[in-house]
């Protein structure tokens, strides 16, 4: 019984600490990019020593459309065009979306922080 | 422009606009918060230089007389050989990009040289092993040389569909690895076979179906170039060397953490050497075995959660061989054995007529290892050795005995997967608890090795943003 009451009186104080932890402002899509896309995309137009293609100018762009970069049967075959539905999509689970792809990517981000990032990704030259 | 405040003014103008007076502060992030991290292996120290850069005041501590944790070149021996983590993906972004970035040159490894087979104490060349009487296995299987035994699961493995290796649909996979094998068709002669030199499972018994179907994915899915590798051209420790001389603040060594509180207004760590440090939250970036060792503010349930998740046990001889001396004997120089000294792996040094050559037991097969001390343990793999191939006599000597389970540090080479934990353990291990973050390869979602911790350092930093950015 001891015992017991001492768990609860820890998990008691683990949620009044998870309730006084503060809550900052939503991550804005530059700032998820920079953390959780910018080591392996550059925003440039061309390929360079990043594991996946640019990003730069996305907005209307083919699926594995630039030049030069070593894209995926199935990426090349998709058909696909980036705008915000089919970015959020992609984004979101890209097995889903296009399986067989060849970017190993699981997303941590929500679906609010999604959708922020692929409206901020769009708008790059 | 200075790249600290460059990242600072993209936080702060696009959406934290109630922090703005703290972009002209400086040094010490957009309202000061200072971040502890636990850990200088690669996990620990990404997610110390993606929040650095977002000026953040870091410190980091690691237990360890060095950085690097589970990735240790041997500086010591010719050839300088990897006592962990040894090679580096193409798909490895993460590890790759930081390496262009600290102006870390990468290369491709030389290769290790061909394996022959010691099987039921049978030696058989490698080109006669479809057609030799040791080969235990079925007429169909004959063909399949043992270290490609597992690869078989590709063959219908979900995947390499997707990626969501704890998805609920894919859960009746999440069973005992023998049975899942059985259940396929491998033949038990097989199944021993694998279970022999398992990289992925101490026993198959003990091992998650699904666990296995996850590192065969990531294999399944690579194919030319892809498949290729690299390592750092001078060890893979200057990685994380390189990555700890960035940061502002040089990592503590030397520092065991024994105790983590929570406080309303942050975290007070309390490390073995007396010190205290007070943070607004901490990334704990260390194998659960080590986590397990310090005292933390966690449910039993959690706690208890932590120390089931089994580590794969490794030891590893590094010897040195002065002269070829499978030569003479018309062998290929590695060896794959179903006995007591799994796989020996021998691979040419650069610009020498020396080789490196490393005896690699795992499983449960290094239990008694593991029970001996170090020359004992050094005495009763030589004496094996001497016993496969006595010709190695006189020509090898020994560099450095590798057991990363007795390390306190470490207690394992890598996490492993039980049945049943692949659907529930996972998300529960890394999940936040109030200012405590957790990160390392062990709570990866899509990678495993070098890339996983990179991966997992920089899930836990942005899990720090979200609270305090």
């Amino acid at each position: 019984m001891r015992r017991a009451a001492g768990h609860r009186i820890g998990l008691g104080l683990i949620v009044c600490l998870l309730d006084t932890a503060p809550m900052a402002e939503p991550l804005s899509g530059e700032a998820l990019f920079a953390v959780a896309c910018e080591a392996c995309h550059s925003l440039g137009p061309e390929p360079d020593h990043r594991i996946g293609p640019p990003l730069g100018g996305l907005h209307g762009r083919k699926a594995a459309g630039v030049r030069g970069f070593g894209y995926s049967p199935a990426l090349q075959a998709s058909g696909w065009v980036w705008t915000l539905p089919t970015t959020v999509a992609w984004l979101s689970d890209p097995d889903a979306a296009i399986p067989n792809n060849a970017m190993n990517y699981v997303n941590a981000l929500s679906a609010e922080e999604t959708q922020r990032l692929a409206e901020w990704l769009l708008a790059q030259p | 422009m200075n790249p600290l405040l460059s990242r600072r003014q993209l936080l702060l103008t696009s959406v934290a606009a109630p922090f703005a007076n703290a972009q002209s502060i400086g040094i010490g992030g957009p309202v000061g918060h200072k971040i502890l991290v636990i850990g200088a292996g690669l996990a620990g120290l990404n997610a110390a230089l993606i929040l650095e850069q977002w000026g953040f005041d870091v410190e980091v501590v690691e237990a360890r007389d060095r950085v690097g944790g589970r990735l240790w070149t041997l500086d010591h021996m010719p050839g300088a050989p990897e006592g962990g983590g040894n090679v580096i993906g193409s798909g490895y972004g993460r590890v790759i990009y930081r390496a262009h970035e600290l102006d870390v040159p990468l290369r491709t490894p030389p290769s290790a040289l061909p394996s022959d087979y010691q099987i039921g104490g049978q030696r058989i060349p490698r080109s006669d092993w479809a057609v030799a009487d040791a080969n235990p296995l079925p007429d169909d299987w004959r063909e399949i040389h043992p270290e490609r035994l597992l690869a078989k699961l590709n063959e219908d493995n979900p995947l390499l569909k997707t990626r969501a290796w704890h998805h609920v649909d894919l859960m009746a996979q999440d069973q005992p690895a023998d049975v899942g094998l059985r259940s396929l068709g491998f033949p038990e002669s097989a199944i021993r076979l694998i279970n022999a030199n398992n990289s992925y499972g101490n026993h198959l018994s003990d091992t998650s179906l699904m666990g296995l179907y996850r590192v065969l994915g990531e294999f399944g899915r690579l194919s030319g170039p892809a498949l290729a590798v690299t390592e750092v051209t001078q060890g893979n420790m200057r990685l994380p060397e390189a990555m700890a001389n960035r940061l502002t603040r040089p990592v503590s060594l030397n520092e065991p953490v024994l105790r983590i509180r929570q406080t309303p207004a942050g975290i007070k760590a309390t490390l073995t050497s007396g010190r205290t440090l007070d943070a607004d939250a901490a990334v704990i970036a260390v194998p659960l075995p080590a986590l397990g060792q310090i005292a933390l503010d966690l449910p039993p349930d959690r706690r208890a959660l932590l120390k089931s998740v089994a580590y794969h046990k490794v030891v590893q001889l590094h010897c040195i061989v002065d002269e070829p001396f499978w030569e003479a004997a018309g062998w290929s120089g590695s060896w794959w054995t179903d006995g007591q000294l799994g796989r020996i792996f021998t691979r040419p040094i650069p610009d020498s007529t020396r080789h490196n050559m490393t005896i690699w037991i795992n499983g449960d097969d290094c239990d008694r290892l593991n029970a001996l001390d170090a020359d004992a343990c050094t005495d009763m793999i030589l004496s094996a050795l001497w016993k496969l191939v006595p010709e190695a006599k006189g020509v090898t000597s020994v560099g450095q005995l590798v057991r990363w389970t007795t390390d306190p540090f470490a207690g394992g080479a890598w996490a492993l997967w039980k049945p049943g934990q692949a659907g529930s353990a996972h998300d529960a291990i890394r999940a936040p608890t109030g200012r405590l973050f957790f990160a390392g390869e062990h709570t990866a979602e899509a990678y495993r090795g070098m890339e996983a911790a990179m991966e997992s350092g920089e899930r836990a930093a942005l899990e720090v943003l979200r609270l305090l950015a």
